[in-house]
């Protein structure tokens, strides 16, 4: 059956009780991809995935490894290995004895296991630490064990359940560029759960952002960033400005947004006339500075807060006139403004985006705060 | 003066002592009471025994030069051999019947979701307070020829004979030990099951271990420690019991706990009965120390889960 | 990781074998008949008027009560300021000191029992309650220090050290601090401590004088005839603890529900740290 994809999950939901954690997702991911699975908590990410290894059966829908339906089938009884949120070594063994667990009850000779443990382990750059004891190991060292652990049984499906997120910023960064190595050197295909969209651009061929247990929106990282299908998914994915505006000319290459009193050209596929919002992202955000005269055609606002970020600065600033916040980025050692200056905001027709909205909808929902999403069949436990 | 400056040591008294929370007179000093009252009343006790093994016993006093004698009779004695073996079959049996059964059950009440567990906890604690006295009524009652079992049984006409093979017996006593002691090796075992946290078990499921497998390498290695710890409490406490051997064992399985408690308050050979119990006792620290170097060289005894 | 079918029976089947021994007891207290075999004749409350007629079970029951109480009230002390001395120390006494307070639960009834009864010959001290007492406060000893331990180092530190920074001493952080916290748990270890005096017979067994605890009693019972009379006191000495233990659960989980909002049997029971 070569023409199947490696995975695919076909009309599945799962309800926890009255709860519905996934409303019929179907995703289909190709041999030796990256997916991201992104979104806030609860909105039923880890719960698809804990369903693809097969740890929950799902209320209705079907999962298909290689074409093969493995709904049924316990998780030990399937072709995927996961690495977890927690590294979850197991304490009374030492390294060897961990990695070498899936070999040990698959009944591999013992010589077997040493080599492939000891590829495994220099595929995690940890060559030489078949006898340390988890209790040794920094939190970083663990997780790649745990990668290791679940890489050397040569899976053809690795998932992860957000594994970097228990770890500091600066060894998750390290991890990232392991993670795609790893990724390179296997040509498995990986399944990756997290929060972090940051994460998920960085890492992933394709990204389903997933919000309340449906799959808002599925593509490749600057695909979901550029041109989002929804408000949810341009707030979650990066941060977003999203303003109320109304398309006053619709063009096929080019229309016409008018906001306040101001009109602006937006370069995006034929929308339709009427509201819509728009979303701006922080770093497309030009402020000039000057009089209202002497900056025409630009939003008037007022510089609320500056904020010093070593790569840049941020500013949010007012427009009193809409009375709407606005975020800004931008690139140089001091920023340009002080609060309280005034400055016209503009931007740019092709670095902005439209989308639908509905007549009388003002306000854009606020952005939902993403938080490591708690395992609930953990939070029971 | 030395051409190379020393370096500054870390001098203990700058070094911060650590922290002495609350009180700031030795907090230890208020275990004194209590460690003064078990050395009054169990340590001193408990030498003054160990000195009458070292006696000569006769009708409930004890008297003249300390000599190895009594030791001598129990080691050549048959009697004793009898009765050790008896307590050991017995002690092992208990301690390993409490053991098996309590395996499932403390795993269901660590991993299930269910509401019960709740009631259920309820019930195993709440039977732990039953008196031992009541227990033991409790199986006379039931397993005896005019018991509730066979009166039942004959009551519906299943038996015509009554089954004598219930009580006054090995089984019965066993029986009768681990009803006392399941409640308490449960909770240990549950206890040590709390770190053991799901993602540990769903882990070794992914890498393929069904649950036989989860149970032998991952289940088993973290309990080790607890369920070693039951095993030697029931152990100790079974091989040591006087009551139910006395009532519910037959005359084939008197132990040896019946054997001290009669030379006590039967033959009044003090000295012998106090021998005998610490060869009991010092074979009891035999175990503790077989199975605590066993843990250690297994390294089982100090997990330290991630949390 | 939910358990399977397999073990949910087996828990079923355990919970069924702990209880149904006990029940049977009750059951055959409510006799009409003196017999305590099947079939059963109809319920009557005979052998409670008996039992409550008779002036040595009062007799026992009394004896047993003042043992109990006296052991729960000394041991609380003894037990608390060792708990709390040993939980706030890090002197190289602790472990020893640690092998003396558990050594009482590891050595057998037996042991305990006559090596009191040879202290109180030698001493040439007569047995009576006095003696049972004593044994009683060796035998409960670790069971409380257990559990006031437990408590005593799951409270936060830092709130005694606040205490300490606004200038109150030793005993008024007790007093103020700590006591405040932890006397559900206090209460309740106390509660234990009774209850376990209370059934106490292996160890009573051998330092008891011419006062009979209410066990000794039914064991002496046991010698004369077997009716359901000793079914009877068997009961209300199972009701009474159970009721004892019912009582003290209430109180504990709403101790621990007023400090953390939320309660763990286990953590009450004092046989796992909370998480």
């Amino acid at each position: 059956m070569s023409g199947d994809p490696r995975v695919r999950i076909e009309g599945v939901s799962h309800r926890y009780g009255a709860v519905a954690a996934l409303e019929d997702v179907s995703l289909d991911i190709a041999d030796g991809e990256f997916v991201t699975l992104l979104g806030p908590s609860g909105c039923g990410k880890t719960t698809l995935l804990r369903i693809v290894a097969g740890f929950e059966r799902p209320s209705a829908g079907r999962v298909l490894l290689a074409g093969e339906d493995v709904t049924g089938r316990p998780a030990h009884k399937r072709a995927t290995n996961m690495v977890f949120q927690r590294p979850t070594l197991f304490p009374h063994l030492d390294v060897f004895a961990n990695v070498a667990f899936g070999l040990q009850v698959a009944g591999v000779g013992k010589a077997d296991q040493r080599a492939r443990v000891r590829e495994a382990l220099e595929l995690v750059r940890l060559e030489g630490y078949e006898r340390r004891r988890s209790h040794e190991l920094s939190g970083g060292q663990m997780q790649r064990i745990a990668l290791a652990r679940a890489l050397v049984n040569r899976p053809k499906v690795l998932l992860l359940d957000e594994p970097l997120s228990a770890l500091d910023l600066k060894i998750r960064l390290d991890m990232e560029v392991e993670l795609r190595r790893v990724h390179r050197e296997t040509g498995a295909t990986f399944v990756y759960v997290t929060h972090d969209q940051r994460e998920a651009m960085a890492l992933s061929d394709r990204i389903a952002v997933m919000n309340a247990g449906r799959i808002e929106q599925i593509g490749a990282p600057t695909d979901v960033y550029r041109r989002p299908t929804s408000v949810f998914a341009a707030q979650f994915v990066g941060d977003a400005n999203v303003l109320p505006v109304d398309v006053v000319e619709a063009g096929d290459e080019e229309s016409t947004v008018r906001l306040g009193d101001t009109r602006h050209k937006v370069r995006c596929p034929r929308p339709q006339p009427g509201p819509a919002w728009l979303v701006l992202r922080p770093e497309a955000v030009e402020m000039r500075a000057g009089t209202p005269d002497e900056t025409p055609g630009t939003l008037r606002g007022i510089v609320r807060d500056v904020a010093f970020r070593g790569t840049g600065f941020g500013c949010r600033i007012e427009l009193p006139a809409l009375g709407a916040q606005v975020k800004a980025e931008g690139r140089g050692a001091t920023p340009p403004f002080d609060v309280d200056d005034e400055v016209g905001i503009d931007w740019r027709p092709e670095s902005c985006w439209l989308l639908p909205r509905e007549r009388g909808d003002d306000t854009p929902p606020p952005p939902v705060t993403s938080e490591p999403e708690s395992d609930p069949a953990q939070a029971r436990a | 003066m030395s051409a190379v400056a020393e370096p500054p040591a870390a001098s203990p008294a700058r070094a911060p002592a650590p922290r002495e929370r609350g009180l700031r007179l030795g907090p230890v000093l208020l275990t004194l009471p209590a460690a003064l009252t078990l050395l009054l009343f169990l340590i001193a006790p408990l030498a003054a025994f160990a000195v009458y093994s070292f006696l000569t016993g006769s009708l409930y006093e004890v008297s003249g030069p300390l000599t190895l004698e009594n030791y001598r009779e129990i080691a050549q004695s048959e009697l004793n051999r009898k009765l050790a073996r008896n307590s050991l079959i017995v002690g092992l049996l208990a301690a390993g019947s409490s053991v098996v059964i309590a395996l499932p059950i403390a795993y269901w009440l660590r991993y299930t979701t269910s509401r019960t567990k709740t009631l259920v906890l309820f019930l195993i604690v709440a039977s732990f307070l039953a008196s031992y006295l009541v227990r033991i009524y409790a199986w006379r009652t039931i397993l005896g020829a005019e018991g509730v079992i066979n009166s039942g049984l004959g009551a519906l006409g299943i038996v015509d004979e009554p089954l004598t093979f219930l009580v006054f017996n090995r089984f019965a006593v066993t029986l009768a030990l681990v009803h006392i002691y399941l409640p308490y090796v449960i909770l240990v075992i549950y206890a040590g099951l709390g770190p053991l946290q799901p993602a540990y078990l769903e882990a070794a499921q992914d890498l393929g271990a069904g649950w036989v497998q989860r149970w032998r390498r991952v289940v088993l290695p973290a309990v080790a420690a607890p369920v070693g710890s039951a095993l030697l409490f029931v152990f100790v406490l079974s091989a040591a019991d006087y009551v139910t051997p006395q009532f519910l064992g037959g005359t084939a399985s008197v132990m040896i706990g019946v054997q001290v408690q009669v030379a006590f308050q039967g033959t009044g050979d003090y000295a012998g009965g106090a021998a005998i119990s610490f060869a009991l006792l010092a074979g009891f620290l035999v175990c503790y120390g077989l199975v605590a170097l066993g843990l250690r060289l297994a390294r089982l005894d100090r997990l330290r889960f991630a949390s | 990781m939910s358990p399977g079918r397999f073990t949910g029976l087996v828990t079923v089947a355990g919970m069924l074998f702990l209880w149904l021994p006990l029940l049977v007891v009750v059951l055959f207290s409510l006799h009409t008949t003196a017999s305590l075999s099947f079939p059963f004749d109809g319920f009557s409350l005979r052998w409670y008027e008996r039992i409550s007629e008779s002036p040595e079970v009062r007799a026992a029951a009394r004896n047993s009560l003042v043992v109990a109480t006296s052991t729960a009230l000394v041991t609380l002390v003894l037990a608390t300021l060792a708990a709390y001395g040993m939980s706030r120390s890090r002197s190289r006494w602790r472990a020893p000191l640690s092998l003396l307070f558990f050594l009482p639960i590891t050595l057998p009834g037996l042991f305990i029992g006559i090596a009191l009864l040879i202290a109180f010959s030698r001493l040439e001290y007569s047995l009576s309650l006095v003696t049972v007492t004593v044994a009683h406060l060796v035998y409960v000893f670790p069971f409380f220090f257990l559990l006031a331990r437990a408590a005593l180092e799951r409270l936060d530190p830092a709130l005694e050290e606040a205490a300490a920074d606004l200038g109150a001493t030793g005993w008024t952080i007790f007093r103020r601090v700590t006591l405040p916290q932890v006397w559900p748990v206090l209460v309740g270890a106390a509660c234990l401590a009774f209850a376990l005096s209370f059934d106490e017979f292996i160890i009573t067994f051998f330092v008891v004088g011419p006062d009979p605890t209410l066990p000794l009693f039914i064991w002496s019972s046991l010698r004369r005839t077997i009716d359901p009379s000793i079914n009877a006191i068997s009961t209300l000495l199972l009701a009474f603890t159970v009721l004892l233990f019912v009582v003290t659960f209430a109180l504990t989980s709403w101790g621990e529900r007023r400090r953390r909002g939320t309660v763990d049997p286990l953590v009450l029971t004092g046989a796992q740290e909370p998480r």
